[in-house]
């Protein structure tokens, strides 16, 4: 799948954009504060909706300006048009001129995976980095996952507001436990399948990219060992003094390990930062396996970060994996491109909230 | 300050609160109303004023009725062994337009919500329990939304009632998850209640 036009209005700092873009490698070069991380922000927010900045959607709209408009065309299996504005007011999402009633029915028509400097808290941040990491591939992979974790979302908050209620009615707790098990036990059983088909694909990323014998591990570290709704109930006296419910998948982790030790505490930094590529390596290469096409890789600022060893091991996959008509755009300072990569891709200079294509490159 | 006149403002406003009404289809609406004519107008008034009269909430199910207790509660030819559970006064025009539900109906009024302060005592629950004494009632059919608040109000019907050894049962999930009646077809809406099951 490819993203072949891209259209902006009022986003960020580009009052109008039109782009066509071909699969294949595609080089975002610019000097600091010029619109290269907004476009990829722009293309991640088709695929899931959402800023991987993490902020909302006012953040995006143009400084003194109502709305932004965010469209696209994809070609993957046929060609879908996505129309996406947002205002304060109003918001609007369309799918080929009809409007999107189920989010289960738009996520998935673009895929996308974006590598960034935030993502070393894949590492050194807390267990909730990680949580995020998994949703986000799951929901990616499982047309029911999202709708399941608003649920479980939406019955954990119940419950805990119950928990910080004086009188607790104590059938209706049980009415509401009693749905937080039963949606939490689903979300447990997909966690647990997905991490050992994970683990071996970033064992294989970070070998490729750190180019030596040290062994990545990722193990699933589930809240609750056995029984969720015996270890709940075992829990009662704890929960009544926090008020708060203490067991269950929001309080999951993904272990990271490096030759068997914990890498946020024993790993050094440039390890940790080839740990947090590998883990978005495999993400790639796991929504790649299940849907037979890559998605778009999106690649910000990372380059810059890494010895030239890492980056020499890195390069072969992201050229791999942009084979079979997927596509990689990737941002750089004009200083610190991989010249390495050769011709086979396409340039862009980023200037000002405008894009031109460097024409002396031919497109692959 | 704005140039419109006090009253158009002010019937904006008035439009703006209704649900479903954004500020730009409530300044359409007010544009329109002041410059139409009077005695259609005066129609409009009248139906408005007249409707919240009149219309009022049955005594017994709930449902919206002129009449006390409604037609729904009055008619013989309906099973009265039979009482389907909603969640409000609309889903019982729903669950009749399907014809396959010949029972009575009870409207709960809501379901519950910790985080919006809807407790039991909030729900036309008692009032239900008083109909299950009164009444000839042998099924219990919860037919309430399908989500979190929607599931877990309906699992707190089924133990609440359970020491009475009424029959309760629950919509098949033929129903789209997470929602409301509203989004089911009629089809879809009356396989659903020829496939409801107990609650376990
Ligand atoms: N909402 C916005 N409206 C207008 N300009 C914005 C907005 N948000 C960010 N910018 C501008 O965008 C530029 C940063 O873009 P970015 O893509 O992060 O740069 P870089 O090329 O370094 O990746 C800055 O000049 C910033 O002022
Ligand atoms: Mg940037
Ligand atoms: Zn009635």
């Amino acid at each position: 799948m490819h993203l072949a036009h891209l259209r902006l209005r009022d986003f960020r700092n580009y009052a109008r954009l039109d782009a066509e873009f071909s699969p294949g490698f595609h080089l975002l070069l610019g000097d600091n504060a010029q619109g290269k991380t907004n476009i990829l922000e722009a293309i991640y927010l088709l695929a899931t909706l959402r800023s991987f900045r993490g902020v909302g959607g006012a953040q995006m709209v143009r400084h003194d300006h109502k709305g932004y408009f965010v469209g696209a065309r994809v070609v993957g299996q046929g060609t879908r048009q996505i129309r996406m504005y947002w205002s304060a007011t109003e918001r609007q999402l369309s799918l080929d001129g009809q409007p999107v009633r189920r989010l289960s029915d738009y996520l998935g028509v673009l895929r996308a995976v974006v590598f960034c400097t935030e993502d070393l808290q894949l590492v050194k941040g807390p267990a909730a980095r990680r949580r995020r990491f998994l949703d986000l591939l799951l929901s990616q992979t499982h047309p029911t996952y999202l709708p399941l974790l608003q649920r479980y979302t939406a019955a954990l908050r119940s419950r805990n507001a119950l928990l910080k209620q004086s009188l607790v009615d104590a059938m209706a707790f049980d009415s509401f436990t009693q749905e937080l098990v039963s949606v939490g036990n689903q979300i447990i059983a997909l966690r647990r399948e997905l991490v050992p088909r994970l683990s071996p694909l970033a064992r294989l990323a970070y070998r490729r990219i750190a180019n030596d014998a040290e062994e990545l591990k990722l193990a699933y570290q589930p809240s609750v060992k056995t029984d969720f709704a015996i270890e709940l109930a075992a829990s009662r006296a704890r929960e009544r003094s926090y008020r708060m419910t203490l067991v269950g998948p929001h309080r999951d982790d993904l272990a990271l390990m490096l030759n068997d030790q914990p890498a946020a505490q024993f790993a050094s930094e440039g390890q940790k930062r080839t740990l947090a590529i590998a883990l978005k390596m495999a993400q790639a290469e796991y929504v790649t396996g299940l849907h037979g096409t890559p998605p778009v890789l999106l690649i910000d600022d990372v380059m810059g970060e890494l010895d030239v060893r890492r980056r020499s091991g890195l390069l072969p996959l992201l050229e791999r994996s942009h084979q079979a008509s997927g596509q990689v755009f990737m941002t750089c300072t004009e200083e610190n491109w991989p010249r390495e990569l050769g011709r086979r891709l396409q340039r862009w200079i980023v200037s000002a909230g405008s894009l031109r294509a460097v024409d002396s490159a031919p497109t692959p | 300050m704005s140039a419109l006149p006090e009253p158009l403002v002010d019937l904006m406003a008035a439009l703006g609160r209704l649900p479903g009404i954004g500020p730009r289809t409530a300044e359409r609406l007010a544009l329109h109303i002041v410059q139409a004519d009077p005695a259609e107008v005066d129609r409009l008034a009248t139906a408005l004023t007249t409707a919240r009269l009149r219309v009022k909430a049955c005594e017994r199910c709930g449902a919206l009725t002129e009449a006390q207790p409604c037609a729904l509660c009055t008619d013989d030819r309906r099973d009265a062994s039979l009482l389907c559970v909603v969640e409000r006064p609309v889903d019982v025009l729903l669950l009749d337009k399907t014809g396959v539900f010949r029972g009575r109906f009870h409207v709960l009024g809501g379901k519950l919500s910790p985080i919006n302060g809807v407790e039991p005592e909030d729900l036309r629950i008692r009032e239900l329990e008083l109909r299950l004494t009164a009444e000839p009632i042998r099924e219990v059919v919860l037919a309430l939304p399908t989500d979190v608040e929607g599931d877990a109000t309906s699992s707190y019907l089924a133990r609440r009632l359970a020491p009475r050894g009424v029959r309760v049962t629950r919509l098949a999930h033929g129903l789209p998850a997470g929602t409301g009646l509203e989004f089911a077809d009629e089809l879809t809406l009356s396989r659903a209640l020829e496939g409801r099951r107990p609650l376990d």
